[in-house]
């Protein structure tokens, strides 16, 4: 059961940040509530001291996507199905929009937003792979102050942000990837739909003439957090790819993630996977 | 209590409630719409599936509060008075209702899959339902059923 509490629905972003101002200790943001509803309702300490909710669905500045020359701007509050609708999203993001695709259920990606997936910085969060690689940049305001970090830096270690009590997740910034880029995006769960996050692992690359001139490479789920290997992007750039370089570079992130995560339980299976699945996709990637 | 306004089953109502109460249960408490089912309470069963502006959501995962000035349609509200929506019709002729707890919010899921898309092939029809698990397991039936409105929506010799 839900104990006492206020629901406020501001109208605009201004409205919204006065009010975290105002009611600093005792309020917490809701936009779909996928996550703060069953939290509330199983008691989570997470909302122990919540008196109110500030509903932030109806806030214009937060709920749309533009395009620029450089960039894509997604607004925080944004809904997966509304991602999944977005040409633009589509045509020029096609691991974001696949990694939302693979989120919960129709129901779940009605409400659900895409700073809502990250703000909590659970590792099995679907679009932290795909924002990794593509270079996102997150938006963040408060009444007095507005700040724009990666979402590397913004993601600080498991459930921990940057993100300050006053402040909103306003935009995720994507400079638009050149066209030579491929890549792909792969996740593993225990069942196709509704499921939470085992695997998750994102790749970029930019070949020319089979020699790897950029790749970009991050995983989820199998790590505390999100993160990109740039030692392995290094170790790959200006490497010829054939069958053996890619196999070299999956068993390295096999390596390199038991270094991040140490061994555990579910090692022995995981790892395999997760080797023989980045080689699958690099050799998607490379070969059409 | 804050009063909310919004609209159930066309019908513009006005309630005065405890606004941190899930829609689920404002619909079943307050109004006495009762076909709106509690499977697991946290997003995953889609059996509390409502139409919140034409589109799926689970009502166990919206709070009062948060639906003033709303559309909710419930299972309550598809068929046109006493005549059953196509796909009811259907879910009966197919044999798609077992234990029928899951039956209003895959019915719901559905509409809301047609409203939208006519036209759906098989792995659409699937994607739509995939949030409504049905424990008896007789998802073929219900993907027959489907099937079948959506050939009836399109055929112009058929009236529904």
């Amino acid at each position: 059961m839900i104990s006492s509490l206020e629901i406020l629905i501001p109208k605009n972003l201004n409205e919204a940040l006065s009010l975290l101002v105002e009611r600093k200790n005792n309020c917490r943001i809701i936009a779909g509530g996928t996550d703060v509803v069953p939290g509330l309702q199983q008691g989570s300490n997470r909302f122990a001291n919540s008196e109110l909710l500030i509903d932030i669905n109806r806030i214009p500045e937060i709920k749309s996507i533009t395009q620029t020359r450089e960039k894509i701007s997604i607004g925080g509050a944004e809904t997966f199905s509304d991602m999944l609708q977005n040409q633009i999203v589509k045509e020029e993001l096609p691991l974001l929009w696949k990694a939302c695709s693979t989120i919960g259920s129709v129901q779940i990606r009605n409400r659900a937003t895409i700073a809502g997936n990250f703000v909590n910085n659970a590792p099995c969060a679907d679009t932290v792979p795909a924002l990794l690689v593509y270079n996102a940049t997150i938006e963040v305001e408060s009444l007095s102050s507005k700040k724009e970090i990666s979402i590397g830096e913004f993601l600080t270690g498991p459930y921990k942000t940057k993100l300050n009590k006053d402040e909103i997740v306003t935009r995720i910034n994507i400079p638009i990837p050149s066209k030579e880029f491929r890549g792909d995006f792969y996740k593993l769960g225990r069942r196709r739909a509704v499921a939470i996050s085992r695997i998750t692992l994102a790749v970029l690359t930019k070949t020319q003439n089979h020699m790897i001139d950029e790749i970009r490479i991050a995983s989820g789920a199998v790590t505390p957090i999100g993160i990109r290997f740039s030692d392995l992007e290094k170790l790959a750039k200006g490497k010829y790819a054939d069958d053996k370089f890619l196999k070299l570079l999956s068993q390295k992130l096999g390596e390199q993630i038991l270094n991040v995560t140490g061994l555990r339980w579910s090692s022995e299976y995981k790892l395999p996977v997760v080797q023989q699945m980045f080689y699958q996709l690099l050799k998607e990637i490379e070969h059409g | 209590m804050t009063e909310i306004k919004f609209i159930v089953n066309g019908k513009n109502v006005k309630v005065a409630v405890e606004p941190y109460i899930r829609l689920i249960d404002l619909l079943r408490e307050k109004f006495d719409l009762t076909g709106t089912k509690e499977g697991c309470g946290v997003g995953e069963c889609g059996a509390c599936t409502v139409l919140m502006n034409g589109r799926a959501v689970n009502s166990c995962l919206v709070l009062a509060g948060q639906i003033d000035g709303n559309e909710i349609l419930t299972i309550e509200g598809l068929a046109n008075h006493n005549a059953l929506h196509p796909l009811q019709k259907n879910f009966l002729l197919h044999g798609a209702i077992q234990c029928g707890f899951c039956t209003p919010g895959m019915v719901l899921s559905a509409s809301a899959l047609l409203n939208k898309n006519p036209n759906p092939d098989e792995e659409e029809i699937k994607d739509a339902i995939a949030g409504n698990l049905c424990r008896c397991t007789g998802y073929k039936q219900i993907i027959e059923a489907v099937k079948e409105t959506a050939k009836e929506i399109n055929s112009p010799s058929k009236q529904l």
